[in-house]
């Protein structure tokens, strides 16, 4: 099954946050992303998901300006984005997070999330050399917003601690925390949960949706199917750089592709329960 | 060691840490730059060449290098800074060996082979001192700034630093201005001090010197270069008397220890930190959870 309009569900109408259209990316030959179209609007946490080597960290690397599309566009707001350089795309609203956490060595905490708001610091060189009063008063603005934002995310951790010392669920979170410090219109998440136990993993499910209220549009990659069902409002599913389905995530995953993608085909499933029977033998249960 | 040459010594260490705070700026940013050492060629040239032709006082010489040495840094950056990490380390090694070479050339402005008299009147403790005092300032400033966090976000990892917005061009260009400004005032000290410069007094010699001064007194700190500088220069005069002709062995065995055991160099925030945060931690104290083992800061391309 390809994904085409009659095949998906739940889609709303409203103003596109990110469009991705017949994105397509090789690496040596390998199709890592096929001919992908995906449409989010605005506020809403829409899922990507997917077994291992689908693609879907190769088409959030490709929003973020991380690795250039072969073929395709990416229109962000409606503008175009395709060929645009990282910080360039950052500056239009998107910020990111990571699949493996990467945070910066010998920063701290607080240090963290602070370089996340680089944009929205105005002071100069000359300005923090001399040490002048629009300086103290941003870097007192800049540490108060840091620690309301790590508030928000959930770090009880002392601000002044290594970031890299964390706990993994934390240093998730400061990540998050580091994003949302480029006040972001558009979050994308790379396995945000992963590492957390569920209550954890509930608590970034009801952060996404406070967000989302505030206006973000959220795209993550998720592997935790309780947590996308409850609060992914829509999805796509992809397999071997292809989109499968694309709705709301109940139907998706009702989806037989979709099945098969995560379980294998009903015939697989018959001919591995058939070898464990003759594995146990006559005799077994 | 007589009084004298110590303090022979402790001055030279003073300029040597006025060109490591030069390599450290724009290895702040992530750049490997020995232009400082061509950029205090210029500014020494330019010095002794105008003190001679004109009398240029030596307050206006050194305000002179400090702007020469910066606009020179920003021709620099706008040339070579779109240049990949080692081949743009590379570029400036070569511009240290078209220095040497303008110098050999340009007889009249600098001597040629001859090489030419300096005036010394900029070779005081309070000259140095002053300018190490507001050098050692102003990086202490920027630190924890907006430039010194994108600069310090550069470094460590350019690519999650672009998706914060930062541009690491824009970053780095600002980082060889600083190291030209920081180059372009050790070069006038060097050459007042010296009261002689010469094809060879700003050669590739003082820049891997300069450059393992930073590597050992730690590229994370601004304070580490002065450290590194200053132990880097006094270290070889101390081992000269006992170890004679081995002083030198001596001094790259303890530069390969301190890579191997302290890569960070002798003065490493980090470790420090690491160090209060495990006094801080209670025996009690528990994560609640681990980073998986073999989950390193790497590229994204499991899916």
């Amino acid at each position: 099954m390809t994904a085409t309009d009659s095949e998906s569900r739940g889609v709303q109408t409203a103003p596109v946050a990110v469009d991705i259209s017949h994105l397509t990316k090789t690496f040596g030959g390998l199709a890592a992303v096929d001919d992908v179209t995906i449409s989010v609007p605005e506020r809403r946490i829409h899922g990507i998901l997917g077994p291992n080597g689908a693609g879907k960290t190769t088409v959030l690397n490709m929003v973020s300006g991380f690795v250039s599309a072969d073929a395709g566009r990416i229109d962000v707001f409606g503008e175009d984005v395709t060929r645009m350089k990282p910080f360039q795309i950052a500056r239009r609203g998107v910020a990111r997070t990571y699949q493996n956490i990467r945070l910066f060595p010998g920063m701290t905490v607080l240090e963290t999330v602070i370089a996340g708001a680089y944009l929205q610091r105005s002071s100069t060189i000359l300005g923090a050399i001399l040490l002048s009063p629009a300086e103290r008063r941003e870097r007192r603005e800049m540490r108060d917003r840091a620690a309301e934002l790590l508030e928000k995310v959930g770090v009880r951790a002392d601000h002044g601690t290594l970031a890299e010392t964390l706990s993994y669920g934390d240093q998730r979170r400061v990540e998050i925390a580091r994003a949302l410090a480029t006040n972001p219109r558009v979050l994308l998440l790379d396995e945000p949960t992963a590492g957390m136990n569920d209550v954890e993993s509930e608590a970034v499910g009801l952060l996404l949706r406070e967000l989302r209220d505030l206006g973000l549009t959220l795209i993550l990659i998720e592997h935790n199917m309780r947590l996308v069902e409850e609060f992914c409002e829509s999805v796509s599913v992809m397999n071997s750089g292809a989109v499968l389905a694309q709705g709301e995530p109940t139907w998706c995953l009702e989806q037989d592709d979709v099945k098969e993608a995560y379980f294998g085909k009903r015939s697989d499933a018959a001919r591995i329960a058939t070898l464990r029977r003759a594995r146990r033998g006559p005799g077994g249960a | 060691m007589s009084t004298t040459a110590w303090l022979t010594t402790l001055q030279f260490a003073g300029v040597n840490a006025l060109f490591a705070l030069a390599i450290y700026a724009s290895l702040w940013t992530g750049v490997l730059s020995l232009a400082p050492v061509f950029f205090g060629a210029v500014s020494a040239f330019t010095f002794g060449y105008l003190a001679g032709a004109i009398g240029l006082s030596p307050a206006l010489g050194l305000l002179l290098g400090v702007a020469l040495g910066a606009a020179l840094g920003a021709a620099t950056a706008g040339l070579i800074i779109r240049l990949d990490s080692h081949y743009l380390a590379m570029a400036t090694i070569a511009m240290v060996l078209i220095g040497r070479v303008l110098v050999l050339n340009l007889t009249e402005y600098t001597g040629g082979a001859s090489g030419t008299l300096v005036p010394g009147d900029l070779g005081t403790w309070v000259w140095l001192i002053g300018t190490l005092v507001v050098a050692g300032y102003v990086m202490s400033r920027l630190a924890g700034s907006r430039f010194g966090l994108a600069a310090d976000a550069v470094r460590e990892d350019p690519a999650v630093a672009q998706t914060l917005a930062i541009s690491p061009r824009q970053i780095q260009f600002v980082g060889f201005i600083l190291s030209g400004a920081l180059g372009g005032a050790a070069g006038v000290f060097q050459s007042s001090f010296l009261q002689y410069i010469g094809p060879d007094t700003f050669y590739t010699h003082l820049g891997f010197v300069t450059l393992a001064a930073v590597v050992l007194g730690g590229a994370f700190h601004w304070a580490g270069p002065i450290v590194g500088a200053i132990a880097f220069t006094i270290l070889p005069e101390l081992l000269r008397e006992p170890m004679g002709e081995y002083d030198r062995v001596v001094t790259g065995v303890a530069l390969v220890l301190i890579i191997i055991y302290m890569p960070r160099g002798l003065v490493d925030v980090r470790r420090l930190r690491l160090l209060r945060d495990r006094t801080r931690r209670r025996p009690g104290d528990r994560r609640e959870d681990v980073t998986p083992a073999g989950a390193p800061a790497g590229a994204e391309a499991s899916s």
